[in-house]
């Protein structure tokens, strides 16, 4: 059963720089280990061990837009982001969030693991490549699938590296309202109506006695589960073609570049 | 003169009396008037059963709304109506309550109590889930710990009492529980370490009558289930209304989990009277009888499920049986004259127990505590069920619950008590979206083997109605209600009503026509053949 993440969807600290990291007085080593264990049981799901980002953004970086001070840092610990993915796993206490933010912060001062890629050349490769034919950068493109204008802010290298070489293993779960918790996003389903008109597309919203979804030609469809011949929800499968094999390492690479660099400014 | 006033005085009152709207006597008999729906599960047995046939398999998929009522303030919706006499009674979020008149749905009056900015609410949403009603009062709890009687025409406070201080996180959410001459009403608060209680009050002056604490104290009887001051933290809230058994004259109430919730290193034993039911005396408060379903709780698996009463034969033998469909993913089956065992059944996905034993005690799986990595175990913190009504159908001998099939990575964290803060020393991630799911399951209510099923895309927060027509009708997270077959399980109509239904279906008729009412997301939808 895949159990990625499940309602961690996205975005916790985003990555821009502004505020000056202050470390502030001395953290003793215990005091961040203890850190890197909570760290490790309730975050690296989603931020990777060590905070290198995944689904959800890398915090090893010495500033967090999100978090630029360490008040900022406590709260968006304390209570998440619940509106753009990132739930409060549990309550802490003091102790317990000063242990996570004396650890997050030290993960700043490590190296953040550079992004090789070339983001101006990955631009020229997106357009190439003709990625616009399904999502929307800056308002421009077409709306099949997310949208990227903000992706850099929300997903870490490693994700964007995995949705382009193995989509299928990458969708996106519960980081926008409809669906919602931790539901499969751009999920492909199969409709075959009554009268053997077969729909493929991506769902769009499901309760137990109707389904709608989106056609490969972005059309909406709505289906009443009882009335239709069959609906196979293609779990482990994406619409979006996989890069693998047909780009070069260097490319994936500079795609990566550009799209981390997308932060929602023109 | 003064005669002649003595004579006035004694006319009023006997008017009075006789004008009083549902005397206990009626309650009792709630059986025998489906027309009203006088107590918050229908009848004292919490059956959430309406013997009304006008709505049926044969003619439900033509029901549609007959009126709609929005709530003044956003929240969760979770009431409960009361009907009695054309009247509907119902609370809004936080703490208001409403009479409607049922032809109509246009408000006859409101209240809402003065509730202070800083009200401590923790371990729940700020809701309330409905109303008492005895004689001519009205009875609710509120979220900043009073117990509040109303006056049934005009919604006039005949008294307002604190039940306990809110600013040690005791609060009140659910509706009480009207007997002859008792309010009775639990507390909600064990996730800010409370010592939960269970008060009795006398509905015509709101003093109290007896307070029965679900934590003994050193020296009480089952303190030698505790450790050193863990009892004074201990939790054990009793935050959903319970039943009543009129001729063994025993009230039954759940209890929930202790505190804090889930680092049990601090209160290491079985943490009496946590996770349990209890049976308890409505004139003193005595325990006559307990049983606890989860010992030493680390999962926070509130026994604040609805015990539900029906009598039947055991074995060849007629048995007085009080069942629960346990958050832990149990349904249990106990004589409730003695509190003796009887059974318990797996009703949904768990994966923390091997099995209980003869006695009815959980041998638990190593390893599926909380843990600083988070431990994946099911059910999730909320449970199989949890607040939302099963029903009984007298005639089908069925409990219909709807379950909840997920799971939750469990976390432990370090208890640090501050008064009127968060005491729960950890937490969880639910495994929701797509890996989790729901059903409306009927099971036999003696053996709790299943009947049917019927299948939902989420787990379900709304409680569930059988009727005579043969029908079970119930809710989902997205907004549907829905009418199944009571003996198949089989969807026979459904609407989406636009918001996420976290409350329970119940029953009334009014000029000789039935309707079937719930909320959804911030109203109220009452419907009724056209």
């Amino acid at each position: 059963m895949p159990l990625r993440c499940a309602s961690v969807g996205i975005v916790l600290f985003a990555v821009a720089a502004s505020v000056e990291m202050r470390a502030g007085a001395q953290t003793p080593a215990a005091t961040i280990q203890q850190g890197k264990q909570l760290f490790d049981g309730m975050c690296a799901r989603c931020h990777g061990i060590d905070g290198t980002g995944d689904e959800g953004p890398g915090l090893n970086r010495a500033t967090l837009t999100r978090a630029g001070t360490d008040e900022a840092l406590r709260e968006v610990i304390r209570d998440g982001i619940p509106d753009r993915g990132m739930p409060r796993v549990r309550r802490l206490t003091e102790n317990e969030i000063d242990q996570l933010a004396a650890y997050v912060r030290s993960l700043g001062r490590t190296s953040a693991t550079a992004t090789s890629g070339n983001a101006d050349r990955g631009r020229a490769l997106y357009e190439q490549r003709g990625c616009a034919s399904c999502h929307i950068v800056n308002g421009q493109g077409v709306s099949f699938g997310p949208d990227l204008t903000e992706i850099g802010m929300s997903r870490g290298a490693a994700y964007l590296r995995q949705s382009l070489l193995g989509p299928a293993e990458a969708l996106p779960r519960g980081s926008s309202p409809v669906p919602g918790r931790g539901f499969t996003e751009y999920l492909p389903v199969r409709v075959v109506t009554a009268d053997g008109k077969e729909v493929r597309g991506v769902r769009i919203n499901e309760d137990p006695f109707t389904i709608q979804v989106r056609d490969t030609a972005n059309r909406f469809h709505s289906f009443r589960k009882s009335e239709a011949r069959e609906i196979e929800k293609e779990f482990g499968k994406s619409l979006m073609p996989s890069f693998r094999g047909r780009l070069a390492d260097a490319e994936v690479n500079d795609l990566v570049a550009y799209l981390s660099s997308l932060r929602g400014d023109k | 003169m003064r005669t002649a006033l003595l004579i006035a005085l004694g006319l009023a009152i006997v008017a009075a009396d006789t004008a009083a709207q549902v005397p206990y006597d009626r309650i009792v008999r709630a059986d025998s008037t489906p027309s009203d729906w006088l107590t918050y599960s229908g009848n004292y047995q919490s059956q959430r059963f309406s013997a009304l046939t006008q709505i049926n398999r044969d003619n439900v998929a033509r029901l549609k709304p007959a009126w709609i009522y929005q709530v003044r303030r956003t929240g969760i919706v979770e009431t409960s109506p009361i009907v009695a006499d054309g009247v509907m009674y119902i609370t809004e979020p936080p703490s208001t309550v409403t009479a409607l008149d049922v032809h109509t749905g246009r408000p006859l009056w409101t209240y809402t109590p003065k509730i202070p900015p800083d009200v401590i609410v923790i371990g729940s949403p700020p809701v309330n889930r409905g109303v008492a009603i005895l004689n001519d009062t009205v009875f609710v709890g509120t979220v900043h710990g009073h117990l509040i009687a109303l006056d049934g025409k005009s919604g006039a406070v005949r008294w307002d009492i604190t039940v306990d201080d809110n600013r040690f996180g005791y609060y009140v959410t659910s509706a009480p529980l009207a007997l002859d001459g008792r309010i009775i009403i639990g507390v909600s608060g064990a996730e800010a370490g409370i010592r939960g209680f269970l008060d009795a009050y006398d509905p015509k002056t709101g003093k109290r009558v007896w307070r029965t604490h679900t934590i003994p104290a050193p020296g009480e009887p089952g303190s030698e289930t505790w450790n050193g001051d863990a009892w004074k933290t201990g939790g054990g809230s009793a935050w959903l209304t319970g039943s009543y058994d009129p001729v063994l004259n025993l009230v039954y109430w759940g209890t929930g989990n202790p505190g804090p919730d889930w680092n049990g290193d601090l209160r290491p034993g079985d943490n009496l009277y946590t996770c349990s039911l209890l049976a308890l005396s409505p004139v003193d408060g005595k325990i006559k009888w307990h049983f606890q379903f989860t010992p030493h709780d680390i999962h926070d698996w509130d026994a604040n499920e609805i015990p539900v009463l029906f009598d039947a034969a055991i074995d060849g033998r007629p048995r007085k049986l009080v069942a629960m469909a346990n958050r832990n993913a149990f349904y249990y089956v106990l004589d409730r004259e003695t509190g003796e065992f009887l059974s318990a059944t797996p009703y949904a996905k768990q994966t923390w127990a091997e099995r209980i034993d003869a006695k009815g005690k959980p041998i638990r799986r190593p390893g599926t505590g909380p843990s600083t990595e988070g431990t994946l175990v099911f059910p999730n913190i909320q449970g199989a069920s949890n607040w939302p009504s099963p029903s009984y159908s007298p005639q089908a001998k069925l409990f219909y619950q709807a379950a909840r099939e997920m799971g939750t990575y469990f976390y432990k964290g370090e208890p640090s008590y501050k008064a009127g803060e968060a005491f729960v020393a950890g937490g969880g991630r639910a495994v929701n979206g797509d890996d989790a799911w729901g059903a409306v399951r009927a099971l036999d209510a003696t053996t709790g083997k299943l009947k049917w099923e019927f299948k939902l895309l989420t787990p379900p927060m709304s409680g569930v109605l059988s009727t005579a027509g043969g029908l079970v009708f119930g809710g989902t997270d997205e907004g549907n209600f829905f009418a199944l077959d009571a003996d198949t399980g089989k969807p026979l109509w459904d609407l989406q009503l636009g918001g996420a239904i976290r409350a329970n279906p119940m029953a009334f008729a009014v000029d000789g026509k039935q309707y079937v009412a719930i909320a959804a997301g911030y109203s109220l939808f009452v419907f009724g053949l056209p």
